[in-house]
């Protein structure tokens, strides 16, 4: 408008002239605008330049240096694990928003209490993004007590493979190998067997370390009691092999010691055959009768052993993609670590209600005709979203689409408040890239400078579409 | 509610107003000391106001505005004291100095800003204003606060790097009564202590500093305080045998994942302060590992985590100790170990960490300020108050509120060689380098250390330290 405001106007009599009262006017709207036009010079403009400018200079911004700092953008890991992650959330996110949005939006005009259903699918909009992360965040905590997600795949772990009372967690680093101490060995399988062979009337002791004091408190297990020889039967003790009092002491039962309850032991005839299964009493006594003569071994079953799951670190930077092999550059390029993928549920969680509802403005303001016209020609209910709905909505899904490229392009905030700090190395994007380098720890304005342009320009082509969409609008 | 808890509750709140109490008495007393020692730093009436920025907020500047009490009555000088949120006092200070408006005296948290503000001839020199009080710090402080032979700064307040926290009663209940002191024996008690069923160590790599923390340490005490400088200014290659050694010597902790608690995924998902709760747990849970690898500053986040714990009585400690938070717990450190292959002379080099104040604008006033910080008066007031300790030989041992910080005090007034964190002078590159730290926990392999090496070496080379 201040444009063709200031235009001069050819007169009736030919000549240019301007109104007098226009140019009144003129200053007017000019006096009304120069605050916010001030305000837009100092807080958006000259900072562009500045940044630009900034751009070519080293750390402190005091020495002109080129283009070494955008050479370095391109030659650092770091920086590139930044570029591969914006090219996943800008293939990945953008997509299956629209796509969600545009299932919600023609479900939600399905249902009784559409209203409600949309303002629930809305609500993430409102939520602080900070607050919506750390929420992300407690869902897939590694933790199964406190991440749902890892809550969920123990649950139907546990349900397939029941945990034992004296769980081996390789996750942990901890090994059967790392259990035996006195008189067994694992047996390749997930048991432990006694390395000895035993023959009725003779006793058998096996002593395990790393047991904690709070299972052993859970299970009542108490003293330790060596056992007595008895003819006709094998009498043996399992117990824990860890003395506070002789704290490097192995092999002796100390009184000190306390047995280990609950475990179920069998008794293996040579060959490996299982003739007698029994368990452990609290103070670790167990006892095979009526066996027969042989030799015989005791195996402390696998089942004793079985680990909870531990969680899936959905938080880590462990790619989904192979990456053993390649060097650390293409590593960070071809690599697709999990907390890209928590993090773009979490982001789809926060924006598919922004979707869901420009997309349903879209839809209703169609022609109904058209979709009762295909209906009526036989089209399935597929079909009509297929070949109807969505071909007269992509303006809308245009429009959503690219707003979702521009918010990925600059996605910040997610990545600070759900990435562990372990992760945020691995899950770093452009944007953020920035703001480490620009502000975390030793400061490099230049080159967060140079990233801030090179963000800046990658945005462009998605802004120039969109306000060209706008003026096409007008 | 019934009676017996609002009565406990009454009389929870009277334990802590007689404490509280008891704090000022005892403060007072303090002051009345520090007042009658003949060092008395400033007694002129002088008048004005000085202003003064520190990264001290809540209770810590409660206690720093405790320890300038003295120096207010006495000079009549009022203090406007600004508390900067946690890490922007650099970056706030360096645009106060460029934009022409700076605090008189800026309290900086690490040495690196000191030089930069030096070379830019923003900082008076504080040698002659402090005169004979600079002989109250070793002379490796001094150096650390020095640009071009010219002291600048005074370090007010360390915190020692040089610490391993231990729950007494775990350590008893592993049957280990005397503490480890070199890197070796200190692997061979974590053995032990699996073996009880206990996890070893409780990281905190969730983020890398923890790990750069534990690192310096390796080096320092492997390579020694003259290479770790070197290293620090890089003068000594990443890529070089010594570099490898102290990696070499982490692998050996992070390469046993057993020894760490919920193995290499669970250290690398633990945040600080979470690890030091998961040593020393509130009342209602118990201690999940035996240790913590982290400074001195741990301590307030145990105290602050549950009131419950005191500190042990080195040494002796574990027999009164309990594993029950509801209990008797209580805390207790040994100092860093070092490998027992290289020099033991380099057992009493120390890594810390503090804060110095520097003169950023010189008038009257600030002049007597740095005067009064560099004294030991204040510093005297605040060990007392806890949650400090001060790198001052002139505050006395007895100033400290408990045996532990005060044997915590004594390392670092001690310490034959004593060097700052040397991430925190490594400038850009910082963020870096704690993630190439984190890099090595995550793969212990010689492969990836190599290939680690190599980046740090190109990553420090970018960064052009000098």
């Amino acid at each position: 408008m201040p444009m063709t405001a200031a235009t001069p106007e050819i007169t009736r009599f030919g000549g240019l002239h301007r109104a007098p009262g226009r140019r009144r006017r003129n200053l007017a709207s000019l006096a009304f605008l120069a605050p916010a036009a001030i305000w837009l010079l100092v807080v958006v403009v000259y900072p562009c330049f500045a940044t630009i400018r900034y751009s070519f200079y080293d750390e402190s911004a005091s020495r002109f240096v080129g283009l070494a700092n955008y050479k370095a953008v391109f030659s650092t890991d770091a920086i590139l694990v930044a570029f591969r992650n914006n090219i996943i959330w800008v293939l990945v996110f953008p997509f299956l928003v629209t796509v969600i949005g545009l299932m919600l939006a023609v479900l939600s005009e399905r249902i009784r209490w559409g209203t409600a259903f949309k303002t629930i699918i809305v609500m993430p909009v409102v939520f602080s993004a900070t607050a919506s992360a750390l929420v992300w965040r407690t869902i897939f905590d590694l933790n199964p007590h406190v991440g749902v997600v890892n809550a969920l795949e123990q649950t139907a772990s546990d349900f397939v493979r029941p945990p034992g009372p004296y769980p081996v967690d390789a996750n942990l680093g901890q090994s059967l190998a790392g259990l035996a101490s006195t008189g067994v060995r694992p047996d390749g399988h997930g048991s432990l067997v006694s390395i000895s062979t035993v023959n009725a009337g003779h006793t058998v002791e096996l002593g395990l370390i790393g047991v904690s004091p709070q299972t052993l408190a859970l299970l009542g297990a108490r003293t330790a009691r060596a056992p007595t020889a008895a003819p006709g039967v094998i009498d043996g003790l399992v117990w824990r092999d860890f003395s506070p009092s002789h704290p490097g002491a192995r092999g002796r039962v100390y009184p000190d010691e306390d047995g280990l309850a609950d475990l179920q032991v069998s008794l293996l005839r040579t060959g490996g055959s299982a003739v007698a299964t029994t368990t452990t009493r609290p103070d670790g006594q167990f006892k095979f009768a009526n066996i027969g003569p042989g030799s015989f071994r005791v195996q402390i079953d696998a089942q004793n052993f079985t680990s909870s799951f531990g969680g899936t670190f959905w938080l880590g930077s462990s790619s989904v993609t192979p990456t053993s092999g390649l060097s650390q550059t293409a590593q960070a390029l071809l690599s697709v670590p999990l907390i890209d993928i928590a993090m773009i549920v979490a982001y789809l969680w926060m924006w598919a209600g922004f979707a869901m509802v420009i997309i349903a403005a879209g839809l209703s303001s169609l022609n109904r005709e058209v979709l009762e016209a295909a209906r009526i020609d036989g089209a399935s209910e597929w079909q009509v979203l297929k070949r109807v709905t969505t071909p007269m909505l992509a303006p809308v899904l245009a429009v959503v689409f690219v707003t979702m490229v521009i918010n990925v392009l600059k996605v910040f905030d997610i990545i600070l408040n759900m990435a562990p700090g372990s992760s945020q190395a691995a899950a770093s994007t452009l944007a953020f890239s920035m703001y480490t380098h620009g502000f975390e720890g030793g400061i490099h304005s230049g080159l967060a400078s140079a990233i801030a342009v090179i963000l800046f320009a990658s945005v462009v082509p998605a802004m120039a579409w969109n306000l060209k969409r706008i003026r096409g609008q007008m | 509610m019934s009676f017996s808890v609002l009565l406990r509750r009454w009389e929870r709140r009277s334990v802590k107003l007689a404490a509280a109490v008891g704090g000022v008495v005892a403060l007072s007393a303090v002051i009345a000391l520090a007042d009658s020692s003949a060092t008395k730093a400033a007694t002129k009436h002088i008048g004005g106001s000085v202003t003064v920025w520190a990264e001290w907020t809540g209770p810590e500047q409660q206690s720093f505005e405790a320890a300038i009490t003295p120096f207010e009555t006495q000079t009549g000088i009022k203090v406007n004291y600004a508390g900067k949120p946690s890490g922007t006092m650099d970056s706030a200070t360096e645009t106060a100095v460029k934009g022409g408006k700076p605090p008189d005296v800026a309290i900086l948290p690490d040495p690196g800003t000191l030089r930069i503000l030096a070379a830019d001839h923003a900082l008076t020199p504080v040698g002659p204003i402090i005169g004979k009080e600079s002989k109250n710090y070793a002379a490796s402080w001094n150096t650390l606060a020095s640009v071009k032979g010219k002291q600048y700064g005074v370090w007010f307040k360390a915190a020692n790097k040089n610490t391993i926290w231990y729950n007494p009663a775990e350590f008893a209940a592993a049957g280990i009564t005397s503490l480890p002191t070199t890197w070796t024996g200190l692997l061979a008690d974590a053995t032990t202590i699996k073996a009880a069923g206990i996890a070893p160590f409780s990281l905190c790599t969730d983020v890398g500093w923890p790990v750069a923390d534990l690192w310096q340490n390796l080096y320092l005490k492997s390579a020694g305080p003259t290479d770790y400088d070197k290293l620090a200014a890089h003068q000594i290659p990443w890529t070089s045998p010594t570099v490898t050694t102290a990696f070499n010597l982490l692998a050996d902790l992070v390469g046993t994942p057993s020894d760490l608690l919920g193995g290499t995924s669970g250290a690398l998902s633990s945040t600080y302060p979470g690890c030091v709760d998961k040593v020393f747990p509130a009342p209602g849970s118990l201690p999940q590992a035996a240790m913590v690898i982290e400074a001195d500053f741990v301590v307030n986040e145990i105290n602050s985590n549950s009131s419950n714990y005191t500190p042990g009585l080195k040494g002796t400690g574990g027999a009164t100790c309990t594993a029950d938070a509801s209990k008797t717990p209580c805390y207790d450190f040994f100092a860093f170990p070092y490998p027992s292959a290289s020099d033991s002379t380099y057992a009493s080099a120390l890594q810390g960490a503090g804060d110095v104040a520097t003169l950023t604008k010189s008038t009257p006033q600030s002049r007597a300020f740095i005067k009064y910080l560099a004294s030991p008066e204040g510093g005297a007031i605040w060990a007392h108050l806890g949650g400090f300790t001060s790198p001052n030989k002139g505050v006395p041992l007895s100033a400290y509120p408990d045996p532990v910080t005060r044997a915590d005090a004594k390392e670092l007034v001690d310490a034959k060689g004593f060097v700052f964190s040397l991430d925190d002078l490594q400038g850009s590159w910082e963020p870096d380098l704690w993630a190439d730290m984190l890099s090595v926990v995550k793969t212990p392999t010689a492969a990836n250390i190599a290939a680690v090496e190599q980046t740090m070496q190109a990553q420090a080379t970018a960064a052009g330290i000098k």
